[in-house]
């Protein structure tokens, strides 16, 4: 079936080539060629018009294909001039913390960070991103916190306030802090794809595995995805000022 | 003979190697899906059932698009404050008025004249029971997140979240003092206030209750803002205060106990007067997950309402059967 087909399309693809190979040769020497041929020859124009050769095909052919190919790129390079680069990032509202965005990336550790939102955070004591759940006392003893790698740091700012802060390049983009930021806390910790370790893939292979379907590609003018204060579900009013 | 055993041996060999290729490839499941960094919430979710004393009696659905706030009257009227509106049912839930309102209100009282104090984000706001609007009082700040309302003789006492202090009010609109601000020379710690959720209550004798919410406390003051007395301490388990800042709200029993709700693990205690924990009314099963801002009131027959912002719904819970032995 196919085979037929492709013989029955095959003379209307001709004709369609060989309109645009007459197209293109009018439009590129038509002036000089008026000049010099006679009346006579003009005459005969029209019955020479349905005999081809093999030499005007294949040079009409040509000039169709590099015509359509510059077509295409200026179309391409027009496109991503107005759209710009496009970069991965993943939707903290859509995150489920299952932890792939650490064991799914191509790089070690991954390019998922968790990155915090400081006009959110209430700068607890008992910070629900920091300690684990049982823990007896509030100290930075390694028993005590939640981030298996220590990247989450609690430095005193004043009674009873505490400020914490990521080391990135111990983070390694589990998500622990965050469920437990946005399960007892407001919500300040969020990972984010980094955009000075991601490499970009054509298909991001945590996006591919991403349950919650958070990934996207955004705008690389706007590449962070970070929720707000205000943002935050079921609350009736801003977060309170530090 | 001993051909034949080593053909069934090998035989045997072959159908096991059989076996485990095929278990191999359809039954054992890979381990790609499993979180080596699983944080499991759920086990701190499931409470001792045995320490819930309490059931849900019934529960009703308001009108309102979002709800915040929960008041009673002396004679038990319900009035639920929210989104563009308050409502008032009776006592059975039984809706008697819709009152559209322009904004939101956080929070509502109702003082002993059965005027309704609606908190909205900066300011209050006072209407009668038909739903006129009596008086407007100034804005407490351009920063002020108004979360409770309370009332005790000519004194109004009211919550700022976002100033992380309590205003001291009369019933006029004339504003008196500032309660809770930190004074080390009175002993005051200030208040510490992560999240907008910050209440408020009148006790049995007329006092001030304040929750401190992000140092787990219940902190009692005088009318002349002196701390006389604090209560709470952090912690998971069923007597402590989860999270980084809790309990969320609170009601007072006319026998001075305590009622509670928290956020992060949502379930709802009672505590003696001297702060003490005497058993939960609601464990986190009885509520959705994420459900934040269960603000509650305490009936004159002991029910307890809770209102339920995510489920949109008042729940009225009383005492099990069991316990009361009726």
């Amino acid at each position: 079936m196919k085979a037929r087909g492709a013989i029955r399309t095959f003379p209307a693809a001709i004709a369609i080539i060989r309109t645009i190979a007459n197209c293109l040769k009018q439009t590129s020497s038509a002036s000089a060629k008026q000049v010099r041929i006679n009346p006579l020859q003009k005459m005969e124009e029209p019955e020479n018009n349905h005999k081809i050769n093999r030499r005007k095909f294949l040079g009409a052919g040509v000039r169709a294909s590099v015509l359509l190919g510059l077509g295409g790129v200026a179309a391409l390079v027009l496109k991503q001039s107005v759209a710009g680069n496009l970069v991965w990032q993943l939707d903290p509202a859509k995150c489920v913390q299952c932890g792939r965005c650490a064991t799914s990336c191509v790089l070690t550790p991954s390019a998922v960070k968790c990155v915090h939102v400081y006009a959110m955070c209430g700068y607890c004591d008992l910070c629900g991103g920091y300690f684990k759940p049982e823990t007896k006392t509030l100290t930075t003893a390694a028993e005590n916190q939640l981030c298996p790698t220590s990247a989450l740091k609690r430095k005193f700012i004043e009674d009873p306030f505490f400020e914490y802060t990521v080391d990135e390049p111990l983070c390694i983009g589990c998500g622990k802090c965050v469920k437990g930021c946005g399960a007892f806390g407001n919500g300040s910790l969020q990972l984010q794809v980094r955009h000075n370790r991601c490499v970009n893939c054509n298909q991001c292979s945590i996006a591919r595995n991403c349950p919650a379907d958070a990934y996207s590609r955004v705008p690389a003018s706007k590449p962070y995805l970070l929720r707000q204060v205000g943002d935050e579900k079921n609350l009736t009013a801003k977060t309170p000022r530090r | 003979m001993k051909r034949k055993i080593i053909i069934f041996g090998a035989l045997a060999l072959l159908l096991l190697v059989i076996v485990f290729i095929a278990w191999d490839l359809f039954f054992n499941k890979p381990a790609g899906n499993e979180n080596p960094y699983a944080y499991d919430l759920k086990s701190l979710r499931s409470g001792d059932s045995t320490q819930i004393l309490f059931a849900e009696e019934q529960h009703f659905s308001t009108g309102l698009p979002a709800i915040h706030g929960i008041a009673l009257d002396k004679s038990d009227h319900i009035f639920i404050a929210g989104e563009n509106g308050f409502e008032i049912y009776d006592p059975a839930g039984k809706r008697e008025a819709a009152i559209p309102i322009g904004g939101t209100a956080n929070c509502i009282h109702v003082d002993q004249a059965g005027q309704i104090y609606l908190g909205m984000q900066d300011h209050v706001e006072i209407y009668d029971q038909k739903g006129r609007q009596l008086k407007t009082w100034n804005t407490c700040g351009e920063d002020a997140i108004i979360t409770s309302i309370a009332a005790e003789g000519k004194d109004v006492y009211i919550a700022d979240a976002g100033n992380k202090v309590v205003y001291q009010y009369d019933v006029t609109g004339a504003f008196h003092k500032k309660i809770g601000e930190k004074d080390p020379s009175r002993k005051i710690p200030g208040f510490v206030v992560p999240s907008p959720y910050f209440d408020l209550g009148i006790g049995r004798k007329g006092e001030l209750w304040v929750v401190n919410p992000g140092r787990h406390h219940f902190e009692q003051y005088n009318g002349d803002g002196d701390i006389m007395s604090s209560w709470g301490e952090a912690g998971m388990s069923m007597d402590g205060f989860c999270g980084c800042c809790n309990p969320s709200n609170f009601a007072i029993f006319s026998d001075g106990s305590f009622v509670t709700s928290e956020k992060g693990i949502e379930r709802i205690k009672i505590y003696g007067p001297d702060g003490v924990f005497k058993c939960m009314v609601a464990g986190p099963g009885s509520f959705v997950e994420g459900t934040r801002g269960l603000d509650l009131a305490v009936d004159s027959k002991n029910r307890i309402l809770v209102l339920d912002p995510e489920k949109n719904q008042v729940r009225i819970f009383t005492l099990k059967k069991q316990v009361t032995g009726k």
